[in-house]
């Protein structure tokens, strides 16, 4: 049944007009107003946050730079020095000294291609969810079925995911809000890769705090910490279809970090009450213990920064992962009956 | 013939566009193309746009403004002095002093705004100045664009037989009449051809008041003359012409002939070159809600309407050399005005109904390479939502002053009271309105007054509240501030 418009006069005596943190009064027959707030237009749109502008040039780059160039050409004149000597007392040292200059150049050269195509590959996620994010602010439906095009091509070697794939390219032509088909590409695609990437993160800081809650040196604990944040960031960001190689790797590090220092390391919707709590019964069973819990949380933390970080799609329909999703196993293991989450 | 003037047309912005060229690598300017029918909303959208950026009011869909990097925004000169400036403070206060909306603009009106921001991306960062033009003009002069390429023969034809359908046929008897006593053979006698132009100004102006008048039939300078009231170029009317024999000379229809083509060529193309051609970027307005109210005739009216003018403009992905040789927009936003007349929980109703509308003209932008966007907003927002709760039942309503005179089930409104409205509710499916499934009465759209503003002890007042005007700016002028 469809309702017949109407109008209501608020002047009208059988009318009440509250605010909407009041509570309703208790009149029979009245026509209760509530009046809801003004931003409630801005809060269903989603508010976006905008994404900090990139740097530009620096002058510490351009001296880095430099000074690498100068390194460069002082290692290229002592190889060749080298090799000139050598030829000097042994034409065979020579040739020999001068294969391996090659194939070490044939190498550095794979592997520089290796660290751009690495580099150029994280900037593309990274583009894709500017895209995303632009696409879904203005409802732009060219926009929008690009990121989907995109998205396909990038998760196009992947067996699991043709399924989906194969859903969305039939859906390409379909008329979906613009939003709506970002989000079924983020069900269909980046979905099933959150499960995973939420596996990976639980695991890390489970096996983190196990360590370090055994190992006998507080050094051990900071080198095995690092070495599995580094670990970890590497496995979201192939998760999510990154191939990192070292300055992919740094850059993707700097970004997980900053996101850290923004969030401030408490995530929404994360009670603080509940680590504070799980952390203190268990360092008052052990202060060991309590110091691996302290480092496994530490580990999911970063996790779901790097998560943030390396996904293609910010999340949408989907969940975004908390540090219980992650880490609750850790606090309740040990020995907190934690709170109902 | 028209041939020969559309290159002579081209050549001549081609060298206006050069000569921008240099202008435009020391301070780049873009011009905003503001587009929309007769009382869809060109003139609040232009003054609630200077409105924010001038008193430099938080935008946070803008990206520039929510980074903080939008330093002020000023009026400047306009480029052309010919041309009249827009009373943007006459409107300010209008909306803000007394709370009615502008009023119908009746000639075109120029204005320059310099953007002065932080550039955060590029080559060259820090301090830079855009310059924003817009242009202010009549809607019912839109649709004149469409007379470009039609001749006065197939236009006469044209204009009669769509003043033929039923609902307009009791508005058309008069004129109907003089036209039937009309010899277009005849000689060309200045007072029949007066006389044959009043009766169908008469019924241009009777079909403008009339229920289903969401879009005006051309030509717009015979409802809004502007400056040429009393211009012979405004006398002429279409008649009744035989399909195959061209007209002799010397004969009424020679006259009406040649006065429709210096029209074309004095009004029409110049308006289109001055103003039109040279757009960046395009907004256009349509008030969905008013057609919808209207009823699916009107719809289908707007439809054409929209899709006839856009016809004319050229869209598509601006390159360097496409900028100085053929400039286009690039962008091109689709807005439906006015969705603070129905709850945000409504809005993306409205806005598939507005997809739907444009769709002919959305395929064919797309395919030209420019990129395309739809939003609902209110440049101006009058209402708050609300909801009403009525015993069990609850309903999404707004709440405003709706204007004198208005009325919305039963309830006749003074324009002092204040009142909830609950306008219906718009269909799942858009199409649904189109196809007449919708049952006439069960929309209602009341026109507001402009929302209440709270002063400060200094006597200034706030912000005019708005929905989505900032998503539209980063849409249509975002990347040029970055």
């Amino acid at each position: 049944m469809t309702r017949q418009p109407r109008a209501f006069r608020l002047d009208d005596p059988d009318v009440v007009t509250i605010r909407a943190d009041e509570p309703a009064p208790e009149r029979r027959g009245a026509v209760v107003v509530t009046e809801e707030p003004m931003e409630a237009i801005e809060a269903a749109d989603g508010a976006l946050v905008p994404l900090a502008p990139r740097r530009g040039l620096s002058w510490v780059g351009v001296l880095m730079s430099a000074l690498g160039g100068l390194v460069t050409l002082a290692l290229g004149l002592g190889l060749e020095r080298l090799i000139v000597d050598l030829f000097v007392a042994s034409p065979v040292l020579g040739w020999v000294a001068l294969g391996l200059a090659l194939v070490a150049l044939v190498a550095f050269l794979a592997v520089v291609v290796r660290e751009i195509a690495g580099m150029f590959r994280e900037r593309r996620i990274e583009k894709l969810r500017e895209a995303a994010i632009d696409a879904i602010a203005v409802k732009d439906h060219e926009a929008a079925k690009r990121v989907v095009r995109d998205l396909i091509t990038l998760y196009g070697e992947r067996t699991h995911t043709a399924a989906g794939r194969k859903r969305l390219t039939a859906w390409a032509d379909e008329i979906i809000e613009a939003d709506d088909r970002i989000a079924l590409a983020e069900r269909e695609l980046v979905a099933p890769l959150d499960l995973a990437a939420k596996r990976a993160v639980a695991g890390a800081a489970k096996q983190v705090s196990v360590v370090t809650a055994i190992s006998p040196r507080a050094i051990v604990d900071v080198a095995f910490v690092i070495f599995a944040a580094v670990r970890l960031l590497r496995r979201i960001s192939m998760i999510y279809g990154g191939r990192p190689g070292l300055l992919g790797f740094l850059r993707l590090a700097r970004a997980a970090f900053g996101h850290l220092a923004v969030t401030g390391g408490v995530a929404v919707g994360d009670s603080i009450v509940q680590q504070v709590l799980g952390l203190g019964l268990a360092a008052r069973i052990s202060a060991k213990l309590g110091e691996g819990v302290l480092n496994g949380l530490m580990t999911a933390r970063f996790g779901l920064a790097a998560i943030a970080v390396c996904r293609p799609l910010p999340f949408l329909r989907e969940e975004p992962p908390r540090l219980g999703d992650v880490a609750g196993e850790l606090l309740t293991s040990a020995g907190a009956e934690a709170p109902g989450r | 013939m028209s041939f020969l003037t559309g290159i002579a047309a081209r050549a001549g912005a081609t060298a206006q566009t050069l000569w921008d060229a240099g202008s435009q690598l020391l301070q780049p300017t873009l011009r905003l193309g503001v587009t929309g029918l007769a009382r869809s909303g060109k003139t609040v959208f232009t003054t609630a746009l200077v409105h924010h950026l001038v008193e430099g009011h938080a935008l946070p869909a803008l990206r520039a403004s929510a980074q903080g990097r939008i330093r002020r925004a000023r009026l400047d000169h306009q480029p052309d002095d010919v041309v009249p400036r827009f009373p943007y403070e006459e409107h300010v206060a209008a909306l803000v002093k007394e709370r009615r909306w502008p009023r119908s603009t009746e000639r075109i009106g120029e204005l320059r705004l310099d953007i002065e921001y932080e550039r955060a991306a590029g080559w060259r960062q820090g301090p830079a100045t855009l310059s924003l033009d817009i242009v202010d003009y009549p809607g019912e002069w839109l649709l004149d664009l469409a007379l470009i390429d039609a001749d006065y023969r197939d236009w006469s034809r044209r204009t009669i037989e769509a003043s033929g359908r039923p609902a307009r046929a009791a508005l058309a008897a008069p004129w109907h009449e003089s036209l039937a006593a009309l010899d277009p053979a005849g000689s060309a006698d200045e007072m029949v051809a007066e006389r044959a132009s009043e009766a169908f100004k008469t019924y241009l102006a009777a079909l403008r008041a009339g229920p289903e008048a969401v879009a005006t039939t051309p030509p717009g300078r015979f409802l809004m003359p502007g400056d040429l009231a009393g211009s012979q170029a405004l006398t002429f009317a279409p008649l009744e012409l035989s399909p195959d024999r061209p007209s002799a000379p010397k004969t009424l229809a020679a006259l009406m002939e040649r006065r429709f083509e210096a029209y074309k060529t004095h009004v029409v193309r110049p308006f289109f070159r001055d103003h039109f051609q040279r757009i960046d970027r395009q907004i256009v307005l349509v008030d969905v809600l008013a057609a919808v109210d209207a009823g699916p005739a009107a719809l289908a009216e707007l439809e054409e309407a929209l899709d006839q003018v856009l016809l004319t403009f050229r869209t598509g992905r601006s390159s360097f050399f496409a900028h100085l040789f053929s400039p286009r927009a690039d962008r091109v936003l689709f807005a439906a005005t006015k969705a603070d007349h129905v709850h945000h929980t409504s809005h993306d109703r409205l806005e598939a109904l507005l997809r739907l509308l444009v769709a002919r003209a959305t395929r064919r932008t797309e395919a030209a390479g420019a990129r395309v966007g739809t939003v609902a907003l209110a440049s101006v927002r009058a209402t708050r939502e609300t909801s009403v709760r009525e015993g069990w039942d609850t309903l999404q309503a707004v709440a405003g002053t709706p204007e004198p005179g208005e009325r919305v089930g039963g309830e006749i409104f003074d324009g002092k009271a204040e009142a909830a409205v609950f306008p219906g509710e718009l269909p799942e499916r858009p199409e649904e309105v189109l196809e007449g499934a919708v049952p006439p009465g069960s929309l209602r759209f009341p026109r507001f007054r402009p929302p209440k503003l709270a002063v400060d002890a200094l006597g200034r007042s706030g912000r005019l509240p708005h929905i989505r005007l900032d998503r539209a700016l980063e849409f249509l002028i975002g990347d040029y501030l970055s």
